[in-house]
């Protein structure tokens, strides 16, 4: 059959091609059933200037060529970007041939896998009839064309997180079983959870995660009837740090036995246990409910095996441990939590507090006691992130360190510094010491060194134990 | 404390392996999968929740589908994959199991569908619907016009 049907091989747009040849260059890879070309164009070509790239290289005419992206057809008049058309991705192209006729080409879609119809001829028949039923989709519009291709687009630049973690779709959805039911009987699932790249993206993202959460009924109903839930999950810096510490699993488990542990101190508090309960009961349980519903655990388990009681209140930690923080009143970065537990505001929450609200809580406290007494604990817990983000704070608002382990603090700068290389060492932290003591005479920089750590800084102190335990 | 917060994260941590999903499968869309005579994507590259879809299914030869390039929109809920997705074709066709005036696609009677497994996907669905078309029950069927769609 005549190549053309009458129709002019589609020259017309030329023209355009070249005014956008200063483009960036995109290769896409076009798809028939039976073949695959790989097509160089510009970026910002339009559906019909690729058509006609397409045409050459598929020896069909334009009009016979249908183009499918991603479930929706795409019009002449459509530019590549509108549908989201970028390098390395794949476009499928429909050659349409006349009604029945064995499709030809080097591509008509017939076959399936199955029956291979092996059409021979290259053109199209075209004479079916062109304008009609090519091009412009049968009517079928799937959705109007899409906007701008989108931020979300752009967070699939991790999506090869995805593909590197192996995970075809049916090994994906064995993991997800598993995740399912195991998740929180092991904690350890949501730290490779937390470890996904994909998770790592749309969880750096605040707002994304927020999303989601919010978008659980369950959530929903827990935060209309408890407003301090949104409040906190309204503060990305909150979210961002949870989403660290929960990275961490066994700095998570630490800390959460240590509340328990710390829960009896609280016990002997007038009216702060009856708080802690009324905040366990219009909070935790619905939580716990909901989460269990998923999940069918009580994701916990490990951690508080016999400990039924209500959990202690960081935030608005009751009288005892109140005073201590109250009194700071440091209000750098975050306001520490001065609001004590109320029957109206049962967290104490005063949101923006957690991070640092967490280093007054009891518990945290024997966490720090703890830690001074094991240094190995110590290393486990300044690799995590999380640590990072903490010092970061620390070292910030030198009130809340020295709030933070008062009696124990020279200690743990020493281990912190000791510990962690993205903090100064203390050589350089005490540098300006060492030259005084070098210059003071004494020479051995190593114990001088030794003596301003153990000090923590503090000259006159050091060169007492430097006397001390130097053979003079 | 940090309970509750994590339960904040085990709550998220639902919607991350179904949107895990959802991703693979969108990219999977743009990369042309399989053997081009499915197509899938989002229908609004905004979407975040990842629900709604569209499909493209082309016609197998010697069929009365032969030819034609059927459009879907493919909705995916919030249990989705542990549920089904529900289906419809915008595209008309005349097709066991299709809807006639509004081109649902019924779940009883398509077979996988009914018997979903959370391991089938998007793809999954729409090749079988595909496949479908092939069946002696089906390829015969006579066919509205091309280019209509059904109006809802």
């Amino acid at each position: 059959m005549a190549e053309n049907s009458g129709t002019d091989p589609a020259v017309e747009t030329n023209t355009e091609e070249n005014a956008a040849a200063s483009a960036t260059i995109i290769k896409v890879t076009v798809k028939t059933p039976k073949d695959k070309e790989e097509i160089a164009i510009a970026e910002d070509s339009s559906v019909a200037q690729f058509k006609e790239e397409i045409s050459k290289r598929f020896k069909a005419n334009q009009d016979q060529l249908v183009l499918i992206f991603a479930g929706k057809i795409l019009k002449d008049g459509d530019t590549l970007g509108q549908h989201g058309i970028k390098d390395g991705l794949t476009v499928h192209l429909v050659i349409k041939t006349a009604q029945k006729t064995s499709g030809g080409g080097s591509s008509q879609t017939s076959a399936s896998s199955g029956p291979g119809p092996s059409q021979g001829n290259t053109d199209g028949s075209a004479n079916s009839s062109p304008a009609g039923n090519l091009g412009t989709p049968q009517g079928s519009g799937p959705s109007p064309t899409p906007t701008q291709p989108p931020n979300m687009l752009a967070g699939f630049g991790d999506l090869s997180g995805l593909a590197n973690l192996g995970m075809g779709s049916a090994n994906f959805m064995e993991l997800q079983q598993q995740m399912q039911r195991q998740l929180m009987s092991n904690p350890e699932m949501l730290s490779q959870i937390m470890e996904n790249p994909l998770v790592q993206s749309m969880m750096s993202n605040p707002d994304l995660m927020r999303q989601m959460i919010v978008a659980n009924p369950q959530m929903q109903q827990l935060m209309e009837r408890n407003p301090e839930i949104s409040h906190m999950l309204n503060n990305p810096e909150l979210m961002r740090q949870t989403m660290e510490l929960a990275r961490n699993p066994a700095m998570m488990q630490e800390m959460m036995r240590n509340q328990d542990r710390a829960l009896s101190n609280l016990e002997s508090i007038p009216g702060g246990y009856n708080a802690l309960r009324r905040m366990y009961t219009d909070i935790q349980e619905p939580m716990f409910s909901a989460a269990r519903e998923q999940f069918g655990n009580n994701p916990f388990s490990p951690s508080r095996t016999e400990n039924r009681e209500p959990l202690p209140n960081p935030w608005g930690p009751p009288d005892t441990a109140a005073t201590t923080t109250s009194g700071t009143a440091t209000t750098t970065s975050s306001t520490t939590s001065s609001t004590t537990p109320s029957v109206s505001n049962p967290l104490g929450i005063s949101s923006s507090s957690l991070g640092n609200g967490m280093f007054n809580s009891p518990g945290m406290q024997s966490l720090m006691q703890q830690i001074s007494e094991n240094p190995q604990l110590m290393q486990n817990m300044l690799s995590a992130p999380y640590m990072r983000t903490m010092m970061q704070s620390l070292a910030q608002n030198p009130d809340i360190a020295s709030q933070v382990a008062r009696p124990s603090f020279p200690k743990m700068l020493q281990m912190f510094a000791g510990g962690n290389a993205s903090t100064p060492t203390p050589e350089v932290r005490f540098q300006q010491q060492l030259e005084q003591l070098s210059a003071m005479g004494f020479i051995n920089r190593e114990a001088n060194l030794q003596a301003l750590i153990a000090t923590g800084g503090d000259i006159n102190a050091a060169i007492e134990r430097l006397l001390g335990s130097q053979p003079s | 404390m940090h309970r509750l917060l994590t339960c904040f994260w085990i709550l998220a941590g639902v919607k991350v392996p179904r949107n895990f999903r959802l991703l693979e499968e969108l990219e999977e869309g743009q990369k042309g999968v399989g053997d081009g005579t499915v197509s899938w994507g989002l229908e609004d590259d905004e979407d975040m929740t990842l629900t709604r879809w569209t499909g493209m299914i082309i016609g197998p030869a010697r069929t009365n589908y032969e030819n034609r390039i059927y459009s879907l929109k493919v909705e995916c809920g919030p249990k989705y994959p542990e549920v089904p997705p529900t289906v419809r074709f915008v595209t008309k066709i005349s097709m066991n199991g299709i809807n006639n005036s509004n081109g649902m696609v019924d779940a009883r009677s398509i077979p996988i569908l009914a018997k979903w497994q959370n391991s089938y996907s998007i793809k999954v669905v729409l090749q079988e619907l595909r496949r479908l078309l092939m069946s002696k029950e089906n390829m015969k069927l006579p066919q509205p016009p091309e280019g209509q769609t059904y109006s809802n």
